[in-house]
């Protein structure tokens, strides 16, 4: 089933490579967020499914971003390179996808928080 | 002593008893001295001879003007290898090595004057060398029977062992004074259960304590360290081996900082504690350092993290949109060269800020042959390092397209790059003329992506790429947050 995701990621070469391994696993990427402010402004106001969130955008975290998220019920997951020990207190029970990471991952990843998140989601 | 005192059989013999040196005095021929033959002797000589022979204090008798030896068994024990040819010599002769010390000694004693040396030193051969030895010396005229000094006695009490300990000690105390002055460290001492604090020598780091305080751990420690550091005093007591902590103290200004402490217990000859002696290092800085090389590593990994990231990214996307394989092998080595390129002007810059116009001369540089056909013009600014890799990668892109199709594919053609920064935002601009004639590309690849919607998402701003027929042109509007030079 087709999901519409949002990534944000502010490495252009990093954005891209999800944008792909998500189209190429038939989701529907409905938008790229490279820096905060376009992140936070995605997040309240644009229909998705779920979203990746990288940690860190060039210095600023992107935890106000899944706290937006985490109100509207939407599933996400992390993605960084910086591992668990980078991810804010309040999020650690939040999947975490480690930097670089291959399209199976990906593709557990995607099952995973659909999965965990469908019944309260699709109510 | 006192039971050999009853034992004396007066049978008329001179003398009696005397031990090892009364027999060598019967047996000795004194008529070849200047005193004479035994039974010559006059009753003072004998008296004071007998008196010295049950003494147990090393005494010698120097008789007559030439100073006659005659000593007792605890003397002789003192002359060591000199003994026993000494019995009976001239003292000038016997001890020659100080025969101007003795030719005083005789002198004054025959004028019926007394002596008196506390730790004399003199340098004494008995054991086959010269060495010094120090002793107590006092000398008292012997008076004969007409009431004239007709010798002299000397009590010598040896004290060698005495003064050399002495001399150890002081040379002890000021080798410690010396290396506590010569230590940086912090030095303290403590009572033998810790409850009290006897001394500290802060060295301007930590405040001193000059009289023994029972308020130490509140004057130097943070509360929530006492139970801890309670219970490593309490373990170092008991089982009276050394204490030693890494832990925060309360410094001199009031702030807190991180000592290395040690403290070895001094015990008496029952291995009771009496003291603990203890020195501290200042590790505030060191600790300091080293949390900020933590983070420092801690950064460094998930940087290495996001740049293979990076070449995962770049590696499938160039493997995937080209024609044939070699083609991708050497696309792919040439964007790893400008991110490698890019990296270097960062890692140059402290990761704190590149220049912009070395971004993009770095970027340019492995595509462009000839200085002559690229033009910049624009005042040079700093920005972020983020905004400079993304820059350098974009301009990789338009470098590479431009040797292959573009201005730098034929002889002539001239790539011009100008900028200008205006109310916050940057306005850039890449030309290319003189090349041969553009036709838009039939299918948008990485390059195009990266330039168009990559970006201008990292900028957050507007980049138009136009494949027009005079040349590419590419056009960047965006807000910048720029870096002041450090």
């Amino acid at each position: 089933m087709a999901m519409r995701v949002l990534i944000v990621e502010d490495e252009m070469t990093i954005a891209f490579m999800v944008e792909d391994m998500l189209t190429d696993l038939g989701h529907d990427v409905v938008e790229v967020a490279m820096r905060l402010p376009e992140a936070l402004e995605a997040a309240r106001g644009v229909d998705i499914d779920f979203a990746i969130l990288d940690v860190n955008l060039d210095g600023l975290r992107s935890f106000p971003v899944a706290d937006i998220l985490a109100e509207r019920a939407i599933p996400f997951a992390f993605a960084t390179g910086y591992g668990v020990a980078g991810i804010d207190e309040a999020y650690r029970g939040t999947p975490v996808l480690a930097k670089p990471f291959m399209l199976d991952d990906l593709r557990r990843l995607v099952a995973r928080i659909v999965g965990e998140c469908r019944p309260p989601h699709i109510q | 002593m006192g039971s050999a005192a009853n034992d004396l059989q007066f049978d008329g013999d001179f003398p009696i008893h005397g031990g090892q040196l009364g027999q060598l005095i019967r047996d000795h021929d004194w008529a070849a001295t200047s005193i004479g033959p035994l039974e010559d002797w006059p009753q003072s000589l004998k008296s004071v001879t007998q008196m010295l022979l049950l003494s147990p204090v090393p005494i010698v008798l120097l008789w007559g003007e030439d100073g006659i030896m005659i000593y007792n068994d605890a003397y002789s024990g003192f002359a060591g290898g000199r003994h026993p040819d000494l019995l009976g010599s001239k003292v000038r002769e016997g001890w020659g090595e100080i025969s101007d010390f003795n030719d005083h000694v005789m002198r004054e004693g025959l004028a019926g004057r007394t002596l008196a040396y506390r730790n004399q030193e003199l340098a004494l051969q008995r054991r086959g060398r010269l060495e010094p030895v120090w002793m107590d010396l006092d000398y008292s005229p012997v008076l004969d029977e007409n009431g004239r000094p007709a010798g002299v006695i000397a009590i010598v009490v040896e004290t060698t062992d005495k003064v050399l300990t002495q001399q150890r000690l002081v040379e002890s105390e000021r080798r410690f004074r010396a290396l506590t002055h010569a230590s940086s460290d912090i030095i303290y001492r403590m009572s033998p259960d810790w409850n009290e604090m006897r001394q500290l020598d802060g060295r301007s780091f930590l405040a001193d304590t000059d009289s023994p305080t029972i308020a130490w751990m509140s004057d130097y420690l943070l509360p929530e360290d006492r139970p801890h550091m309670q219970a490593a005093i309490d373990e170092a007591v008991r089982h009276v081996r050394p204490f030693q902590q890494e832990h925060r103290v309360r410094q001199a200004d009031g702030s807190v900082g991180w000592v290395f402490s040690r403290a070895v217990p001094m015990t008496d000859e029952d291995g009771r504690i009496v003291e603990w002696f203890g020195a501290a290092t200042d590790i505030t800085e060191r600790r300091r350092t080293n949390a900020h090389l933590r983070l420092v590593i801690n950064e460094l990994n998930h940087r290495v993290k996001n740049t293979l990231a990076m070449v995962q990214a770049i590696a499938m996307r160039t493997f995937r949109d080209a024609p044939s394989f070699e083609h991708a092998q050497e696309q792919f080595g040439a964007r790893l060269v400008a991110l490698a390129e890019a990296n270097d002007l960062l890692t140059g810059e402290r990761w704190a800020g590149a220049s912009l116009r070395s971004a993009i001369e770095r970027a340019m540089r492995p595509h462009q042959e000839d200085a002559a056909r690229v033009a910049l013009d624009g005042e040079d600014v700093r920005i972020s390092p983020k905004t400079a890799l993304a820059l350098a990668l974009a301009i990789h892109e338009l470098s590479t397209n431009a040797v292959k199709y573009g201005a730098w594919s034929g002889e002539e053609g001239l790539v011009s790059i100008d900028w200008r920064v205006e109310q916050g935002r940057l306005h850039m601009r890449w030309r290319e003329t003189g090349g041969p004639a553009v036709a838009p590309p039939t299918r948008r690849g990485f390059g195009s992506r990266l330039i168009e919607r990559g970006l201008a998402g990292e900028l957050g701003g507007r980049v138009s790429l136009q494949f027009e027929a005079e040349g590419v042109r590419c056009v960047i509007d965006a807000p910048m947050t720029f870096v002041a030079p450090d």
